[in-house]
């Protein structure tokens, strides 16, 4: 059917001024549908990157946070001695106590308070983590008021840089470190030892436990022993899904805000589309006349008419994808309501979510184009044939 | 037996409450090998018939016979195939298709065949070198002459080798003498490719190149009897 | 006008294509309207606050408390008239998912302070003399099916708070008269809540009440400078500038929500524009026969533009009238509650109608022009 597809697309150039305005159309509407799921898949991969399949977090029974979770001391203990937990080259269990809190730091883009996390860690946190990369300065020293910052944070609230002296809990703290984590959460958080913050914040007991196991496959019997346990009233939870779930509420609210704005848009440019369509049939009459004189059945009419507008639509599509792909990367952040603590994350495009977008264009495109080309194979042959 | 035979064909338009005759009862046989001309005044009828020959309209009432098909029985899929197998169409338009080469606009019909890339370019050269065209492949439309277009228009017609020709005033919109090169041109491929031919008109020139003549009136054949035109 | 008489005549002819541009125009404006609904839900807050509240936190952060100590200290303060104190309670109603506000507070004078939370007398009173009473606001009563004398259990959230599950009784069911209050809260009693608190004694936030608006600052100033240096820093703002904090924190909406509506915007431009120009364009032989009617080219611009005007406004009417009928935070329940309650206002009603106007007079200019400035000559020979 080649030459059909040459008809087909030559035809469309034919009134480039109206092809133009509708394929723009569609895409403004791919542009936003693309930009409002990168935020959604933004956010939802800093906070699932935060979790590794060899790690679980050991929150309390029924903790759905962990700042609404505590760990007695005693309870560490008998953790860091169960089998499944892997441990280090100078055979210490790797697990890193830890407990959160926010503080708040004034934002640099618009100076309004930001919560802040502050991560108080064990000593073995970085080994237990990674991906943690240092790109300037080190790791702070256990027992001293020396903190680390996620770069990303150091990007988003003020007096974090390294060598800042922060204040916080009325005391001073020193930044001398500033690591990566692969765009996870932790680098939008403030690190600091955790036998230290827990005083200064008038705290008790640590919140969570983040273990590293000796193999993913562990965790099952992990699991098993502690809730074998009368003595530890926890529940762990491997990592991944830990987070995940963390995530999901607001991932939900981004999501369904940017499905409903776009569907809702999309019906304008379909209605737009089938405009453009009907307006097309009914310049071209005399010349579906002919085809159809020729020989050519209505689904072949039908079918040239739907390519011709998917195509269209797909055109809009691709500048629609241009449109969106610089926000790939741009930074921004919200407050995860379920940690209530602020989250820097980056506007993210997959292949997959463009794919979508073109996808979502096609889409519109049939579905703009199918009542016009169906009218167009309805019109009786004679009566095409007569008009100008 | 003859090629075509007309029974009884009656056509009638509905306007909203109105009932509009426009062919009442006509029955008519072509044989094959004739090159008939369909004459009479304006309203009378003659392009419908033309078009319920070609199987672009259906009769009211009556039958409609072309070779083995009864082609006033087919569903409106089975006469898009037939169409395209057994009729060529000639309009007083040309109606090209515009974002179409001359050689694309040819090409058209064998489409809807199985035939190859390469045996589709040998009919369209063909066709388009019998209509005195091979030079012109890749000119659109709007760049060929009124004359030139119709001669197109004829070779898309005759490149699926049809069984049935219909022209509908075809010189119509036509000088002089482009007028007379394509009534000369269908008088060829009445004589020599053997083509069986129905052509509307109202230009006695044009009728003067068919062999059989007949008049249509209000609907009805004035004569049944066949004019016998001394060419 | 005869004129109008005609753009009417004309925008009929087709009426496929005016139904659909006028169509396109209604959900753009719909949409438009609704978001700016929801920015003004998040900034509703905000905008209502009292000029005569300023309220006051651990300067560490929100989610630190401050020892009942702070009372005299603050109510001690000059310009410092009325004080009250809330805890945030982040109990949990059968599922986690069922969020809400709840708030443990020292209801006598928290009422004072929030006049704008309205109770009939008799439960106002029911609820101060019942220890373990509540009160709930009625857009809350409704979402759960709530009434007065219903007991409710909240599984505690908050670990400070022990374990055991906390049983309370609604009082009474409030009415919110100002937007600094929703009425998707509960209140109940602090002491309730610090009786059984594992840390006794602590609270929030204080919220305080001054004589004069224009000392908020000021007497701010002084209640941070009594605290600063001590254990249990604070921070005290006005009320406007808390709560607008919280909006911040969502991440710049006024941006995303902004640029969408741009999106919105240009979308409809393209499809109206488009339809105009299809429409001019079909219909050129007409227009150049009215030119040698003796039609000006003034009044083939009109017409033109008018048309366009016309199918907009009417778009835009549309899609605000359904936009204020049926955008309420009620109908689209959004997951966990997080997102404060909007509504399309007629104010909003009438700038989605403004828009639709100027969407309608931009893209009709150019077809307008094309057409008034359209060769006679040009236009009655046939369009190939």
């Amino acid at each position: 059917m080649g030459l059909i597809r040459n008809y087909n697309l030559r035809s469309m150039v034919v009134r480039k001024g109206t092809a133009a305005m509708t394929a723009m159309g569609i895409a403004m509407v791919v542009a936003v549908f693309v930009m409002t799921l990168a935020i959604a898949q933004g956010f939802q991969k800093t906070l699932v990157a935060s979790g590794s399949r060899q790690n679980a977090i050991v929150l309390r029974k029924g903790a759905t946070a962990e700042n609404v979770s505590n760990v007695a001391r005693s309870q560490l203990q008998l953790i860091e001695s169960l089998p499944q937990v892997a441990r280090g080259a100078d055979g210490q269990p790797l697990a890193s106590p830890e407990l959160v809190v926010i503080i708040s730091l004034p934002r640099i883009s618009n100076n309004d308070p930001a919560n802040v996390p502050v991560r108080g860690v064990g000593p073995r946190a970085f080994q237990v983590r990674e991906s943690l990369k240092f790109v300037e300065g080190r790791p702070l020293t256990p027992g001293t008021r020396e903190i680390n910052v996620g770069r990303l944070a150091v990007g988003r609230f003020q007096g974090v840089t390294l060598g800042s002296d922060v204040r916080f809990a009325s005391q001073i703290w020193k930044v001398v470190g500033i690591f990566t984590a692969d765009d996870a959460a932790f680098e939008s958080e403030v690190w600091g030892d955790v036998e230290l913050m827990i005083p200064a914040f008038q705290r008790n007991s640590y919140q969570s436990v983040t273990v590293k196991l000796t193999d993913p496959s562990a965790f099952e019997s992990f699991e098993a022993t502690i809730a074998g346990d009368p003595r530890l009233d926890l529940r762990p939870q491997r990592e991944i899904d830990f987070y995940a779930e963390q995530s999901r509420v607001m991932t939900t609210v981004i999501r369904v805000f940017g499905t409903f704005v776009t569907i809702i848009l999309a019906v304008g440019a379909v209605f737009g589309a089938m405009n453009t369509m009907y307006a097309a049939v009914a310049y071209r009459t005399r010349e579906i006349g002919t085809l159809r004189a020729l020989g050519f059945s209505r689904v072949k009419i039908v079918v040239a008419f739907l390519v011709e507008s998917v195509t269209l639509a797909l055109v809009g599509g691709v500048v629609g994808c241009l449109l969106a792909l610089p926000v790939h990367g741009l930074s921004t952040g919200t407050t995860n309501m379920t940690s209530f603590s602020e989250v820097a994350f980056k506007f993210r495009i997959t292949p997959a979510l463009l794919g979508a977008g073109l996808l979502f264009a096609a889409l519109m495109g049939a579905a703009g184009g199918l009542l016009p080309a169906i009218g167009a194979a309805r019109i009786p042959i004679a009566r095409a044939l007569r008009e100008i | 037996m003859a090629l075509i035979e007309l029974r009884d064909v009656t056509k009638t338009y509905r306007r909203d409450t109105i009932e509009i005759p426009v062919l009442d009862s006509v029955s008519l046989s072509v044989a094959e090998g004739d090159f008939l001309g369909l004459m009479g005044p304006s309203g009378s009828g003659k392009s419908t018939l033309l078009n319920l020959l070609a199987g672009i309209d259906r009769p009211t009432r009556g039958s409609i016979r072309v070779g083995d098909t009864e082609t006033s029985s087919l569903s409106e899929h089975a006469l898009a195939g037939w169409r395209a197998r057994h009729i060529g169409f000639i309009f007083q338009l040309y109606n090209l298709i515009p974002v179409l080469t001359a050689f694309e606009n040819v090409e058209l019909p064998l489409l809807l065949t199985s035939l190859s890339r390469k045996q589709r370019r040998d009919h369209v050269m063909t066709a388009l070198d019998i209509v005195g065209l091979g030079d012109r492949t890749k000119h659109y439309p709007r760049q060929l002459s009124g004359g030139q277009e119709q001669r197109v228009a004829i070779a898309r017609a005759v490149v699926t080798d049809p069984t049935l020709l219909l022209a509908d005033e075809p010189t119509g919109d036509l000088d002089a003498k482009s007028a007379a090169e394509v009534l000369l041109l269908l008088q060829r491929l009445n004589t020599e490719f053997k083509k069986t031919i129905v052509m509307v008109t109202h230009d006695p020139h044009a009728a003067e190149r068919a062999s059989h003549v007949v008049l249509l009136e209000k609907g009805t054949l004035v004569e049944s009897e066949k004019l016998e035109v001394q060419s | 006008m005869k004129l109008v008489g005609l753009i009417l005549k004309s925008a009929r002819r087709s009426k496929r294509r005016t139904a659909l541009t006028v169509l396109s125009v209604a959900i753009a404006v719909f949409l438009f309207a609704s978001l700016r609904a929801i920015l003004d839900g998040f900034n509703a807050a905000a905008e209502a606050s009292s000029s005569t509240r300023i309220v006051t936190i651990r300067s560490t952060s929100l989610i630190f408390s401050m020892p009942s100590s702070h009372v005299q200290t603050i109510r001690s303060i000059p310009g410092v008239r009325d004080l009250s104190w809330a805890n945030w309670f982040g109990g949990i109603y059968k599922d986690p998912n069922n969020f809400f506000g709840q708030f443990a507070v020292d209801a006598e004078s928290y009422l004072r302070l929030y006049p704008e939370v309205e109770l009939p007398p008799d439960t106002r009173r029911a609820f101060l003399e019942d220890r373990t009473g509540a009160i709930v606001g009625d857009g809350l009563a409704d979402r759960f099916g709530w009434h007065v004398a219903d007991r409710i259990v909240l599984q505690v959230g908050i670990p400070v708070y022990g374990t055991e599950d906390f049983t309370f009784t609604i009082r009474g069911i409030y009415r919110s008269t100002g937007a600094a209050v929703d009425n998707q809260s509960m209140f109940f009693h602090w002491k309730y809540a610090d009786e059984r608190s594992l840390e006794k004694g602590m609270m929030g936030w204080f919220v305080s009440e001054i004589s004069n608006p224009d000392q908020a600052a000021q007497v701010s100033t002084a209640i941070d400078q009594k605290f600063a240096n001590t254990p249990y820093e604070t921070k005290t703002d006005t009320e406007k500038q808390f709560q607008s904090s919280f909006v911040s924190m969502f991440g710049n909406l006024n941006l995303l929500l902004g640029s969408v509506g741009l999106a919105v915007v240009l979308t409809t431009l393209f499809v109206a524009g488009n339809t105009m120009a299809m429409s001019v364009r079909e219909r050129t032989t007409e227009i150049a026969v009215m030119r040698t009617l003796g039609f000006q080219a003034r009044t083939i611009f009109l017409l033109v533009a008018g048309e366009g005007l016309l199918m907009s406004v009417l778009g835009g009417v549309i899609g605000a009238g359904v936009a204020w009928a049926i955008v309420d935070a009620r109908n689209f329940p959004v997951s966990g509650g997080f997102i404060p309650p909007f509504g399309v206002s007629a104010r909003n009603a009438v700038i989605g109608v403004a828009l639709s106007a100027m969407i309608g007079v931009l893209a009709g200019m150019v077809p307008a022009t094309t057409a008034s400035r359209l060769r006679i000559v040009d236009a009655l020979r046939r369009v190939a």
